[in-house]
């Protein structure tokens, strides 16, 4: 037996090598332990906690994370650490000692330390105690290159670099890479897409010294390269095409997208491209790109689930757009300080907040974007649109011109109504109500002059139920006024803010019995909410009166039979239509008549009725202005029927401009709202108020004081701040290497991880600023380089000792991310369609992953709720352009570990899984793919060997061995047997998915089609080697 | 340093471990694969309180194994069904008092209103059980079962809308982004079941209410987890889990052939490269392969005697939305050792219309909850499986919009609620906690969201202060900076 299990023995092994593998700062004097590598991750992780910056959690006074406090000591007034001497320092004691009390740090706060740290501490102080600055927040500085042993391997001084680390290792770097993995490698990490056959013969074949960088500078300068940027871009921006909370209908960003996408093809300057997205629309002179660009920041989460609290929401926005920019930019981690100063970097909550007041100048709702892209916007019409607006404004004009110049015959139509009306009249009695309820519960008010006022708060939707008192004559009509009152939003009728109402439906009954009505009129009606509409049964329209707010409005019901309330009472129901909530009516008034034409002329106000008894003659022009008004708008047919010319060239016009797109912007409010510190960071507990600022830790600070988001945007790519060109080239380099030199991209904080190679980090940072933030340029250098080109095949205990190949002693060998994966399959199967931006597509998804999450009945309110596929091309377009929808993303992504972009990420996880193993198999993505890539095979060649070879070259690359080609053929021949005893199976396989059903020998062409398929489903494949 | 040298232990393991196998791949290696953690305590496996997922042992010896969480979306009413106040009779129709409702915000739902009229419950009352448990007559089989119940009547959480809610009580946090309780437990402690994923997640429809309040797939996320450890969705249309067969045309066999094909090139490749990732992709082929015969079996019923399904109530004409057959498939799952089962019941958002569409939720979920604790009993599961059945949030004593004889609705209520668990861990018959005479302030014993996230990970043998993850330089956790064990609930 052995003495110790075989996992165990192994683990310490491993356990041997690893301080071989440590990422380290290179300590001047590797005798004496480094600050930032091996002291300041104890003090973070253990002590600072109680200890650090943020003095309303400090314990004892004490704090540990500055020399000068350090040396003080806390209440106690022993200094935590005496230079040198541990007996003295008070932390070592605290260590040291057993009294539970004292000991340090205590048993029930976190996690006790081990010896090893314990002992490191002690020797620390031992070798007198020295705090250095957090690496990352020191400006980089030119590194000399270092001195290698092993001559003509390196290309550049960023190869020195590397082969530097290694020789410390005792490493050898591997040879360069065959040219056929060289490009493919190229091509996927330039544009996302693997190379054509031919494209790898003419790379083999070509001869010229410089064919390397020829074919770099091809890849660089297709178009595809800028979608392939953007993709990392998109999960970094939190894109999506929808709003994420709730209900999670559709947004449109898609022209943000498609600028990201140009902005990296025409290779804009990263330091102009970060100021576009930051604060495009501040930049003067702003172009409309410029102003698309600044969504950026809109394309966090917004909700208007109903209830919900606009302020609570509107704050999550800010928060997230600080999250988002300080984790791009800075790769710092700022999201602590919203409740408290940050633990371990020098972040506090004022700058916190100086941060939230730079983003809460947009002029935005809490709750938006119900009906898709959420204020503020631009639009960007298309040219055909552009004149659609101007053909339909000239049709709206003429009407409205038709409209202001009424025929003659209008004219004497109006004084023969006008004789009528001052002869004619309806008697009206108030009506007495028995009982008046609010559905919301609303108390309702009498008022001395028998109408009835309703008090605020205003529920949104509510209905009023009227009892009428007995009444001894037969009822012929009701007349409801709309009275203004001083109490009331814009004083009235209405209970909210316009003052308007809009009348959904009045329903009478008595008795139990509905009672029909015969007509509706009305003193005053709003274009578009005739009184009709009250009376239609359609409770989403209505009768509204703008722009009469804060004046009376009265309408006339007529009853189709007179009715006698007296026993059962008449029972008349205001209802507010729900599609218009927020427009109840506050105060009314109730009358009935039992005149036999009760439309006529009572619903003519009285003001009006003065003035047709005045003589037309002797009429002041204002009075005959009042009543050819009231004729035109209330009475005249000839005029309605203009009116509805109009308004119907209104509403075409309003149709168009919906259809016109829009893309969300940042933009400033002329006066910014007051910022404050949020207590513990909760929305409704202010604190002081705080002003616009930068975060105070950081150097390269423009002269201090207040700072809009331009004065940010700049300082981000200022050259005196210390992270944005680190952050942005480790960015670039994971994207390449699969891991950062700082392997937690996200953060560069002190509890973020170390460089593995920091004087390249800042060799690169510097480099990337020397040459104006010239992305092409940079990536062009990093591609060419002696270590990017190296083989990817290594002995396995290279692959044991550096897993995640930190080391760089071979080249990159990573699993495709997500939407490389699905393009890979399209373009090798010849399906990719190669459009570039624009709307969103729907390839194949299971059906009803979306339908049993959404709502149901009422889901047709909304948009994005059902999913139906695209049709012909647009099932083929790169993944990137798949509609992303936050609360159910297609799961082509999220197998695939892309981000469900809810929130910024900059890092995607490579994890490895059954189900990603059953959709390459299964989903009739893949399957189709498949099968029509077993049709390019079968075309490209006569021979089967040649036929796997062409395929398996697509796909891999490479050209197959005489092994492998020889396993494919066995499967090959094996399935050609078996779908000749079934050719309908075969049959069946050949129809999957929408494109036509491939032709030739079924059985044939089957097998080919499950060859094909086993090429895609290969390790080789789904890796970029 | 410590973390990091821990992660590259891990890591180092894993591949080598990976670097030996060769064609035949053994069960423990594709245990590994589901959950990459397994090799990460040295020795693991053996020893009690071993765990395959990061956690290098338990903390504590769990009473619970599995978890049923049979979730009630839309925020069901415990006032109507569970907080019985006989007393609210006499308050029927009267307004809430100020004293009582003390100004605390209210959804814009019902913000607008200027009358609170409190709403007795339109439904009678039954006690059942030794304990003398009361419950709405609605829900009679639950009642049948009373004395396995531990029913916590003091919930609380601080959300008032419904994504921000659920996205609470799952992640821990109001806004996205973090990971569900059932991706910690997968992350955390790994599932006990080598071919079925550890946290898988059942949906059903409501036949109350069909305006249902949206589902996110965030409430079974990830986060910034792995996404392995994502909620798997097992769904009644189509594959149960996405993609599982083979394509039109395409058998057993021919997938078989295939995969050896692919193997065969992978095992070449491994040599070739010397990445052992390579044969953990082959692996994981081979675990798919695999996951196409034991999902099929796990979903299939016909095994499972009329008796039971009766008992459940599946029945192809049942209109309850599958939660039946969901309860069904829960207890299947969890004898096949699944860690985390959690159902979405939907419709339980009674704004108004309350009286009939309660009774319509309440008979989809009654019968089957019963039958699923009692069948649980039966088997001995019960003893190490824990079943919750609560929602996001309760509802408000007073009326929204108008209070008639028969009918009204109530309005989101998060300042209390009550849930219900029973099985392993939590002391049967206990009632936890109480509300005031309206059902509105909790008087006793008050059981925060980040509490009750506390003490489901502790009957898991997790301290909810220990299992943590890094991201973005902090040490994240299932109950933030919160959460207290309850131990009265404790058996």
């Amino acid at each position: 037996m052995p003495l110790l299990n075989p996992s165990l023995r192994r683990l310490l092994a491993w356990a041997a090598v690893l301080p071989a593998l440590m990422p380290a700062t290179v300590a001047a004097d590797p005798a004496r332990l480094d600050f930032n590598r091996d002291v300041r991750p104890i003090l973070a992780e253990h002590c600072l906690n109680c200890h650090g910056l943020d003095d309303r959690t400090r314990k004892g006074g004490l704090r540990l994370d500055r020399a000068e406090d350090a040396l003080k000591g806390g209440k106690s007034g022993h200094p935590a650490i005496v230079p040198g001497k541990t007996a003295e320092s008070e932390l070592v004691k605290r260590l040291r000692t057993t009294d539970p009390d004292d000991r340090m740090p205590p048993e029930e706060k976190g996690v006790p330390l081990t010896d090893a740290q314990r002992a490191t501490l002690e020797r620390w102080v031992a070798e007198g105690g020295e705090y250095r600055p957090h690496w990352a927040f020191i400006k980089p500085e030119p590194q000399p290159v270092p001195a290698v042993k092993k001559e003509g391997w390196a290309r550049s001084p960023l190869d020195s670099f590397v082969l530097a680390r290694m020789e410390r290792e005792g490493l050898e770097p591997r040879p360069e890479a065959a040219r056929p993995t060289l490009i493919r490698r190229l091509s996927l990490d330039l544009t996302g897409l693997p190379p054509r056959p031919e494209e790898i013969d003419a790379f083999v074949a070509d001869p010229a010294p410089n064919a390397y960088e020829q074919l770099v500078d091809r890849l660089l300068a297709s178009a595809r390269y800028g979608e392939r940027m953007a993709v990392d871009w998109l999960d970094a921006a939190r894109y999506a095409d929808t709003h994420g909370y709730h209900i999670d209908s559709a947004r449109d960003m898609t022209a943000w997208r498609d600028g990201v996408i140009r902005a990296f093809n025409d290779n804009q300057r990263y330091d102009q491209f970060t100021v576009d997205q930051i604060a495009g629309d501040l930049v003067p002179g702003a172009t409309e790109a410029q102003k698309v660009a600044s969504g950026f920041n809109r394309n966090h989460m917004i909700n208007y689930e109903g209830g919900a609290i606009p302020e609570e929401y509107h704050t999550a926005y800010i928060v997230d757009r600080i999250n988002t920019t300080s984790t791009v930019w800075l790769g710092l981690t700022v999201a602590c300080a919203q409740c408290h100063d940050h633990k371990y970097d020098p972040i506090t909550t004022r700058d916190y907040y100086g941060m939230y007041a730079i983003f809460n100048g947009v002029p935005e709702n809490g709750l938006d974007g119900r009906n898709g892209n959420a204020v503020p916007v631009v639009r960007l019409p298309k040219a055909e649109q552009a004149a659609e607006t101007e053909r339909l404004a000239a049709i709206l004009r003429t009407a409205e011109a038709r409209l202001a110049n009424p025929q003659p015959e209008v004219r004497e139509a109006q004084r023969e109504w006008e004789r009528s009306l001052a002869k004619a009249g309806a008697a009206w009695n108030i009506a007495r109500l028995a009982k008046a309820e609010s559905s919301a519960g609303a108390r309702i008010e009498e008022q001395k002059d028998g109408s009835w006022f309703v008090p605020l708060p205003a529920a949104p939707r509510e209905d009023y139920v009227l009892t009428l008192a007995p009444i001894d004559a037969p009822v012929t009509g009701v007349r409801i006024e709309a009275l203004p009152d001083d109490r009331l939003p814009s004083k009235g009728p209405g209970r909210f803010d316009n003052g308007n109402i809009v009348l959904g439906e009045v329903v009478a009954t008595s008795g139990g019995r509905s009672l029909a009505w015969k007509s509706a009129s009305a003193s005053h009606s709003q274009d578009g909410y005739p009184v009709a509409k009250a009376i239609d049964g359609d409770l989403a329209t209505g009768w509204a009166i703008l722009p009469r707010a804060g004046k009376a409005s009265s309408a006339v019901f007529a009853l189709s039979e007179p009715v006698t309330a007296g026993a059962a009472p008449l029972v008349v129901t205001l209802r507010f239509s729900p599609a218009f909530d927020r427009h109840s009516l506050g105060r009314f008034r109730v009358s009935v008549t039992s005149d036999s034409n009760p439309q006529d002329a009572a619903d003519v106000p009285e003001a009006i009725r003065a003035i047709a008894r005045v003589e037309p003659s002797a009429r002041t022009a204002e009075q005959e202005k009042e009543i050819a008004r009231h004729y035109h708008e209330q009475v005249s047919p000839w005029m309605r029927r203009l009116r509805e010319e109009v308004a119907s060239a209104k509403k075409a016009r309003d149709d168009h401009d919906r259809a016109i797109p829009t893309s969300m912007v940042m933009a400033e409010m002329t006066k910014p709202r007051d910022t404050f510190v949020l207590v513990r960071g909760q929305y409704d507990k202010k604190g002081e108020k705080v002003g616009r600022t930068l975060l105070s830790a950081l150097p390269g600070l423009p002269g201090g004081g207040e700072a809009d988001r331009l004065a940010l945007a700049r300082w981000l790519v200022s050259p005196e701040q210390p992270l944005t060109a680190r952050v942005t080239v480790n960015r670039f380099w994971q994207m390449l290497f699969g891991n950062g030199l700082v392997k937690t991209a996200e953060n560069f904080g002190t509890q973020g991880d170390l460089p593995s190679h920091p004087e390249l980090l800042d060799w690169l940072a510097l480099e990337l600023v020397r040459t104006g933030w010239d992305v092409k340029g940079f990536l062009k250098m990093v591609v060419t380089s002696a270590t990017y080109r190296q083989d990817s095949r290594a002995p396995r205990t290279l692959y044991e000792r550096d897993p995640e190949n930190r080391l760089l002693a071979r080249g990159p060998r990573v699993r495709l991310q997500a939407e490389f994966l699905r393009d890979l399959a399209l373009s090798a199967s010849g399906l990719l369609d190669d459009r570039i931006g624009g709307a969103p597509v729907f390839p194949y998804q299971p059906a009803g992953l979306w339908e049993e999450l959404m709502s149901r009945e009422d889901n047709d309110a909304f948009t994005a709720q059902k999913y139906v596929p695209s049709k012909g091309r647009d099932l083929y377009r790169r993944t990137m352009y798949t509609f992303i929808k936050r609360t159910s993303p297609h799961p082509s992504l999220s197998n695939f570990d892309a981000p469900d972009r809810q929130v910024c990420s900059v890092r995607r996880p490579r994890t490895n899984t059954p189900l990603q193993a059953l959709a390459l198999m299964n989903d009739p993505t893949y399957v189709e793919a498949a099968r029509h890539l077993a049709s390019r095979m079968v075309e490209a060649a006569k021979s089967d060997e040649e036929r796997v070879a062409s395929g398996f070259r697509r796909v891999v690359g490479r050209t197959p061995t005489k092994r492998e080609i020889e396993v494919l053929l066995r499967l090959h021949r094996e399935q050609v047997a078996v779908f000749r005893q079934d050719v309908t199976a075969a049959r069946r396989l050949l129809s999957v998915g929408d494109s036509a059903p491939t032709s030739g020998d079924a059985a044939e062409m089957a097998a080919w089609a499950v060859v094909a398929g086993a090429i895609l489903n290969l390790d080789e494949a789904v890796t970029k080697g | 340093m410590e973390h990091w040298m821990q992660e590259r232990a891990r890591l180092l393991t894993r591949r080598h471990f990976f670097g030996r196998m060769s064609a035949g791949i053994g069960t423990a290696a594709l245990a590994s694969v589901m959950n990459p953690g397994l090799l990460s305590g040295a020795g693991a496996g053996s020893q009690a309180g071993a765990v395959h997922g990061a956690l290098p042992t338990l903390h504590f010896a769990p009473k619970a194994k599995r978890v049923i969480w049979l979730f009630m979306s839309g925020g069901p009413s415990h006032i109507d069904l569970f907080d019985y106040k006989p007393g609210l009779r006499q308050h029927h129709g009267e307004e809430l008092p100020a004293s009582i409702r003390m100004g605390q915000r209210l959804t814009g739902m019902t913000s607008g209103q200027s009358k609170f009229p409190c709403v007795a419950p339109m439904f009678e009352w039954r006690q059942h059980g030794k304990s003398g448990l009361w419950m709405s007559e609605l829900l009679p089989q639950m009642g049948r079962v009373a004395d396995r119940w531990c029913v916590v009547k003091s919930m609380w959480t601080e959300a008032i809308n419904h994504d921000p809610a659920v996205t609470f009580i799952q992640t821990g946090h109001q806004q996205a982004g973090r990971p569900a309780l059932g991706s910690w437990l997968s992350y955390g402690i790994g599932s006990e079941n080598q071919q079925l994923p550890g946290f898988v997640v059942m949906i059903s429809q409501g036949s109350g209410n069909k305006t249902d309040q949206p589902l996110s797939t965030r409430y079974w996320g990830s986060g910034f987890l792995p996404g392995q450890h994502q909620g798997v969705r097992f769904r009644s249309q189509g594959d149960p889990v996405l993609y599982l067969s083979n394509p039109p045309g395409l058998d057993d066999p021919a997938r078989r052939r295939m995969l050896d094909a692919t193997g065969a090139l992978n095992a070449l490749a491994a040599e070739s490269f010397g990445d052992p990732e390579i044969d953990a992709r082959i692996a994981q082929y081979e675990m798919a392969y695999r996951m196409q015969a034991s999902v099929p079996e796990l979903t299939d019923l016909k095994g499972e005697s009329a008796a039971t399904l009766e008992a459940y109530g599946v029945r192809p004409d049942a209109k309850d939305g599958g939660f039946a057959r969901n309860c069904l498939l829960a207890r299947r799952m969890v004898e096949r050792g699944v860690r985390f089962v959690q159902l979405f019941h939907r419709g339980w958002d009674q704004h108004g219309d309350l009286p009939r569409q309660i009774r319509g939720q309440c008979s989809d979920v009654d019968r089957p909850t019963a039958a699923l604790v009692e069948d649980l009993a039966q088997r001995g599961l019960l003893e190490d499986t824990l079943v919750v059945w609560g929602g996001e949030f309760g509802r408000t004593v007073y009326s929204q919009g108008s209070l008639t004889k028969d009918n009204h609705g109530r309005d989101h209520h998060g300042r209390c609620y009550t849930i219900l668990m029973a099985g392993a861990g939590v002391r049967a018959g206990l009632t936890y906690g109480a509300t005031d005479d309206y059902c509105y302030n909790i008087v006793e014993n008050p059981v925060h969201v980040h509490d009750l996230n506390a003490t489901l990970l502790h009957l898991l043998g997790v301290d909810h202060t220990r299992l943590t993850f890094r991201f973005q330089g902090r040490n994240f956790r299932l109950t933030d900076v919160h959460g207290e064990l309850v131990k009265g609930l404790l058996a």
